[in-house]
């Protein structure tokens, strides 16, 4: 039977464990005492599960256009953050590479020193009082976002043995609950992703490079550039082929 | 590139990392009301939906995030998907982020949920997603809190794939002594490992 519906349905297979990080790492001690020891549940997905957040946009105040949102430089006209000045630029797409327009992305990262913007942070490298660490925005059309930032430093791992490599984390809406998607992005060529336990905790070489930035074009602002990094960002979900279903 | 040279890209989804401790909590901390949207009040009971996150040993966790997402006091989705997404409250989002304090305690401001209904008619008994997020929690990690006073016609088909002994860990309970400023509180607490873990779902 046919039935029309304003909103294709999409269908949500459970991720491959091959392409994803692993639920335990060796020396990331948390990883034992947070992660469910017994099997996960499978369930029907209902409505409850395949619906998700609309409107996060506006209730974010998430910027919108290309440009907008710069963590490097919070008062127009005064000086721009330490560090290397870079924009972040990708798109957002599901499993059969459509944009997801309309995704809202959030993003915080250290500074260049390697120092957060958050009470929970005890290293002590300075804050710097031009960067702002984190920003909200929205995918366009295309699924398209941009952020302009500065590299982040890396940093020791307080109470540990171990330093993360450079990173940006990223939390990502997509139109359901079953996309939701919460990650970090590492930068090519840095000798702490070989060391990352993060990083190293996704065990497939071509998994870890979905989230290693591609270098692209400099992005041109006013009389000079930033770096320019480009991801892409795969959040599960493709168009339901009811012909397969029937079968 | 040639034609020849094309291959078709594959759309495999990106690896998940976990939150780490430094998510902002200009981010996390506040979305915990969810009674009232674009100046307009929730329609419904409003409730706390309130508990603890513990960890290996129930051992408290601290700076754990934890979203809800939920249907309105109809049981409506705020979604185009819900073929009732026409009536759904104006007034209620529907999506909903708190953190843990130091002793572990989240808290959420919401409307008790009403039965959502599927398409095809299938009743869900009132509920809420709940997603737990943080340093340590690797994957995606989601599970289900029912309510207590749920009627007994509704047969859940979500909470029907749990093992019937493990049912009663996804019903918050009802706990006046948690009451507050006029709410009544519903306790859900969370086990993320240990014997009694609290069920989790397939990601």
């Amino acid at each position: 039977m046919s039935t029309t519906t304003a909103v294709p349905r999409i269908t949500y297979s459970p991720y491959d464990d091959k392409t994803q990080i692993a639920r335990e790492i060796p020396r990331y001690h948390r990883s034992y005492t947070r992660n469910p020891s017994k099997p996960l549940v499978q369930r029907p997905l209902t409505l409850s599960e395949q619906t998700g957040p609309t409107g996060l946009a506006e209730k974010f105040g998430a910027a919108r256009n290309i440009g907008e949102l710069d963590l490097s430089y919070p008062v127009p006209g005064g000086p721009r953050a330490i560090g290397q000045l870079m924009t972040l630029s990708g798109r957002v797409i599901d499993e059969d590479g459509r944009p997801l327009a309309g995704a809202v992305i959030e993003l915080w990262q250290a500074n260049a020193c390697g120092k957060y913007v958050h009470k929970l942070d005890r290293y002590n490298a300075p804050l710097d009082p031009n960067f702002i660490g984190q920003g909200r925005m929205v995918a366009d059309g295309e699924g398209e976002f941009h952020v302009i930032t500065v590299k982040p430093g890396c940093y020791p791992v307080m109470e540990s043995d171990w330093w993360r490599a450079p990173h940006i984390h990223l939390s990502i809406f997509g139109p359901s609950w079953m996309n939701r998607f919460i990650t970090q992005i590492f930068f090519p060529g840095e000798p702490l992703n070989q060391t990352d336990l993060l990083l190293q905790g996704i065990p497939d070489e071509e998994a870890r490079q979905r989230l290693i930035v591609k270098p692209c074009a400099a992005h041109k602002l006013d009389y000079y550039t930033a770096l320019g990094f480009r991801l892409d960002f795969v959040l599960r979900g493709k168009r339901a082929t009811p012909a397969l279903d029937a079968d | 590139m040639s034609a020849a040279q094309f291959v078709p890209t594959p759309y495999i989804p990106t690896p998940y990392i976990t939150i780490g401790p430094y998510f902002p909590w200009e981010f996390s901390d506040v979305h915990y009301d969810l009674t009232q949207h674009n100046g307009r009040p929730a329609r419904g009971e409003r409730i706390l939906l309130t508990g603890r996150v513990l960890e290996l040993g129930n051992k408290p966790t601290l700076n754990t995030i934890v979203e809800i997402w939920q249907p309105d006091a109809n049981g409506i989705f705020r979604n185009p998907l819900d073929p009732r997404s026409a009536q759904a409250d104006p007034g209620f989002f529907g999506w909903g982020r708190a953190r843990t304090d130091a002793d572990a305690w989240y808290k959420f401001i919401t409307v008790k949920p009403g039965a959502s209904r599927e398409e095809d008619g299938t009743l869900r008994c009132p509920h809420a997603n709940v997603m737990i997020v943080a340093v340590g929690i690797t994957r995606n990690l989601v599970t289900t809190v029912f309510f207590p006073d749920s009627p007994n016609s509704v047969s859940d088909p979500v909470l029907n794939c749990v093992a019937p002994a493990d049912r009663a860990k996804l019903f918050a309970v009802r706990d006046p002594l948690l009451d507050a400023a006029g709410l009544p509180a519903y306790r859900f607490d969370v086990l993320l490992r240990g014997e009694n873990e609290t069920p989790f779902f397939l990601d």
